[in-house]
């Protein structure tokens, strides 16, 4: 009984919460029209940010009165700009003088680029609906009197005993409506679950598995017809542009219509993997504006005066000539029809299978009227096929859909996938700029050891001689003196090793020359403050060079990881997929580890850039923190090495 | 005593021997490569081994592994292990079979002859020389909330000087204290570790790097 109550009770006041929500709707939707519309964005954060206030408690609320733990997931604030040592605050490429428009820049970002924020956004909207079923004492009589009300129902006293029984039975149900509830919020205010490095709580149903795993091809072909309505609209604006600029000269909207409008295709290509296939982006690198030695810019054929046309031409000139933009304008022309025909027939059945034939036919006969129309709850006319052939269609569909996936990706690969020169083109890019990395690294090493010989070691050596001169003109007439000279001299010898081995180590370490990789790693461990494992599956020793850069990474991320992380113990991985080097190092730290800032992965991302490998960052807030590194490696000289220690 | 020395740079090598015969010690051979080392431990059986651990012709841990497989083949036989630089890999497999009889030394540590020969007659009589750097990044990394956190600084000098592998008239000496203080702070520090007192120095030495070691 008390548990009912105590459960009614709650329901009521997350109830009354989910209401004050549409209160913080209003703000937010007062400023949407000037932010979107008239382009004043900087007034969207503050009531998307006063709005986390409410849905905050909502969800301290939810786990104090529900039990049911709702996770905070916004994305961290970002930094506030750091003024430069010239005075200015740079955001990207550009400089500002005060810090407040970077710092509004910055908080738009966060705020909007935050998914987060808008699931928020559906909560505030959806709340009063959602919430209902926590208040089910209350909601169930009202609903039951106004279905009454509705109804010529004359008698009062059964009326009152239905309200009353409405009432009783949504008592009864009260501690599982708050369930369902409280389910409702965490879905929307605790994030996705459905992420990588978080495993989705809900057990595996086979009956939700199958349902999920035939339809998701359904829906994901739903969304590639989507984004190929999307072309159409794209090209529609393309011709129109292209018309105005080459019939009535106003050229200006050309870069517009060809790059500006290359999202459509960006987002095809995004959700390229749904079908099997990657397609990388085939544009050619936007080349550096050249100023030739009479202070003129070159672009093509034509010369500028002032960087400010010369960029605008360039931008013209890089659109027009490259062939990824003249195949996706072709793509755009022609994909609503190829593309939005193979997305479009399996969605098709499904959903007049379903929506058309089944559900319409279903609602006639319980309503006991009879559709008019020729198709509509009809198969050619006749009500009685119309359940069977709409499941047969629906089936039909959800059967082909994989294989129309399929298709699709081919489809869209055709058009919008690189072409060879421009595949050749990007490597060319990333080659010179991962080369021009590489040497920098390389002579900024030196002018390191350089400086480390010139200022510890040399000078030591130096000073060891200037004591052995002055115990040989000591050593007859004072050989006290002398011996106390002999023992300064022995400790500047000794600091003098000490040093020579930091530098070394800072070379290449002894031990991964004496040892490889895997044990190189091991020693790592040992030396690191934290409790480290290391699992290595190295079937074959890695060519030198990839081991060095490895274990510097290795080195690098660990040292992060004891810095900043917090973290009790640290797990490190090693091993190789195919031609791959796979690096983690994982710790069980706070997590929140900005992926974008933090000048630590940038040097990592630039060492492995120049053996072309990766780096990403795994960090959500709370923990734990799994670093990435791969590194394509064609392994030499076979050896091997396959065990696992702890540190 | 018979020392079987095993060092690829002519100078140290011939500094080396220098320095041992001086000290009474006699060098029945010195081996430049690993596959000569191995031969001369077989045909010498020494009183103690002396030994780099980079040797041609790989130039690797050569001299390590040799030094290890001898021991395997005679368990206990004293060696010695000189290296450039010490890694604490390296200090545990040369302790891992637990018996005595093993030096683990940085190369500088030749500069200081008095010390370095003294670590060489331990070795040779089945005790330990552990370098100090290695002792020190074991005591460093113990964690916060360990039972070595909780000697107090002048246990945590003495625990010191025994993993190195110093008897207890050694320490006292080196600490300016007597004998039996030295055996009180040994008995504080073994009942704070939790750990066993044994009369046998080597053994105690033993117990103490494998619970440093441990200890993380």
């Amino acid at each position: 009984m008390t548990a009912r109550l105590r459960a009614f009770a709650a329901g009521l006041e997350l109830y009354a919460l989910a209401l004050t929500g549409v209160l913080a709707l209003v703000p937010i939707l007062l400023v949407m029209p000037f932010g979107l519309l008239l382009g004043l964005v900087f007034l969207l954060p503050a009531p998307m940010l006063a709005a986390r206030r409410l849905t905050g408690r909502v969800r301290t609320r939810t786990r104090e009165l529900a039990g049911f733990d709702v996770r905070v997931p916004y994305a961290a604030e970002p930094p506030p700009p750091v003024r430069q040592p010239d005075g200015w605050y740079q955001r990207d490429r550009q400089l500002f003088k005060h810090a407040w428009w970077p710092r509004t820049e910055a908080r738009i970002e966060w705020v909007l680029g935050d998914n987060a924020t808008w699931r928020d956004f559906a909560w505030l909207v959806l709340a009063p609906v959602g919430g209902l079923p926590g208040v089910l004492p209350v909601a169930l009589p009202v609903a039951a009197a106004l279905l009454l009300a509705t109804t010529t129902m004359t008698a009062t006293l059964p009326a009152v005993a239905l309200v009353v029984a409405c009432a009783a039975a949504g008592f009864a149900l009260a501690p599982a409506g708050l369930r369902l509830t409280a389910r409702f919020h965490r879905r929307l205010l605790g994030g996705p679950l459905l992420r990588a490095d978080v495993r989705d709580v809900r057990p595996r149903h086979p009956v939700r598995a199958w349902a999920a795993r035939s339809l998701r091809p359904v829906l994901q072909l739903a969304v590639l017809l989507l984004t190929s309505v999307t072309a159409a609209v794209v090209f529609a604006a393309t011709v129109a542009g292209l018309i105005l600029a080459y019939g009535l000269g106003l050229i200006f909207v050309i870069p517009w219509a060809q790059a500006d409008l290359r999202f459509a295709a960006n987002w095809r290509r995004s959700l390229a993997p749904w079908s099997g296939v990657s397609i990388p982006s085939p544009y050619r690198p936007l080349p550096p504006l050249v100023r030739r030695p009479d202070g003129m810019y070159r672009v093509g054929k034509s010369l500028f005066k002032t960087p400010r046309w010369a960029l605008w031409s360039q931008r013209m000139h890089w659109v027009q000539t490259d062939p990824a933009t003249w195949r996706e304008l072709l793509w755009r022309g022609t994909d609503p029809v190829v593309g939005g025909l193979i997305a479009g027939v399996p969605v098709f059945l499904v959903v007049y299978g379903i929506w058309g034939l089944v559900l319409p036919r279903i609602v006639h006969f319980l309503a006991g009227g009879s559709p008019v129309s020729f198709w509509y709850g009809r198969f050619l006319g006749e009500p009685a096929a119309a359940i069977p052939v709409g499941l047969a269609l629906a089936a039909l569909g959800i059967v082909i859909a994989p294989a129309a996936l399929r298709l699709h990706g081919r489809w869209s690969r055709l058009l919008l996938a690189p072409t060879g020169d421009a595949v050749l083109a990007q490597r060319v890019e990333q080659l010179t700029l991962s080369r021009a990395d590489a040497s920098d690294a390389a002579a900024r090493e030196l002018r390191r050891i350089e400086r480390d010989l010139h200022d510890g070691t040399q000078a030591r050596l130096v000073a060891l001689g200037l004591s052995l001169g002055a115990i040989e003109a000591l050593i007859d007439d004072d050989p006290g003196a002398a011996k106390a000279l002999a023992v300064k001299a022995q400790d500047s010898a000794a600091q003098a090793l000490r040093e020579l081995r930091e530098i070394v180590r800072g070379i290449h370490p002894p031990v991964l020359a004496e040892r490889g990789l895997a044990d190189a790693v091991r020693a790592l461990a040992l030396d690191c403050p934290l409790p480290v494992t290391v699992e290595v599956d190295l079937p074959v020793r890695l060519p030198e060079p990839i081991e060095a850069a490895a274990y510097f990474c290795l080195a690098e991320a660990l040292g992060n990881a004891v810095r900043h992380a917090r973290a009790r113990t640290v797990a490190v991985r090693l091993d190789v997929f195919g031609d791959v080097l796979r690096m983690s190092v994982r710790d069980d730290g706070r997590g929140g580890a900005d992926p974008s800032g933090g000048s630590g992965l940038r040097g990592l991302a630039r060492r492995l850039g120049i053996f072309d490998g990766t780096v990403s960052l795994s960090s959500p807030s709370g923990g734990p923190t799994e670093l990435i590194m791969e590194i394509p490696c064609a392994s030499s000289s076979p050896r091997t090495s396959t065990s696992s220690a702890k540190a | 005593m018979r020392v079987v020395l095993a060092e690829d740079l002519y100078l140290l090598r011939e500094g080396l021997i220098q320095l041992l015969t001086a000290h009474g010690f006699t060098v029945v051979a010195a081996a430049e490569t690993g596959p000569e080392l191995a031969a001369a431990l077989a045909e010498h059986e020494p009183d103690v081994a002396i030994v780099d651990v980079r040797l041609p012709p790989t130039n690797t841990d050569e001299g390590l592994r040799i030094a290890l497989e001898a021991r395997r083949r005679r368990p206990g036989l004293p060696i010695l292990v000189l290296s450039q630089h010490v890694e604490q890999l390296y200090a545990r497999e040369l302790l891992e079979d637990g018996s005595g009889g093993i030096g683990y030394l940085l190369k500088d540590r030749v500069l200081n002859a008095a010390s370095f020969v003294d670590a060489i007659r331990r070795v040779a009589a089945g005790g330990t020389a552990m370098d100090p750097d290695v002792i020190a990044k074991l005591l460093s990394r113990a964690r916060p909330d360990s039972a070595v956190d909780q000697l107090t600084p002048r246990e945590r000098e003495v625990l010191d000087l025994m993993a190195q592998g110093r008897s207890n008239a050694a320490i006292a000496q080196r600490l300016f204290m007597s004998e039996g203080a030295v055996g009180k702070h040994t008995a504080n520090i073994f009942g704070k570790l939790g750990l066993g007192l044994s009369d046998d120095d080597n053994r105690r030495v033993l117990a103490v790097l494998a619970y440093l070691d441990s200890e993380r």
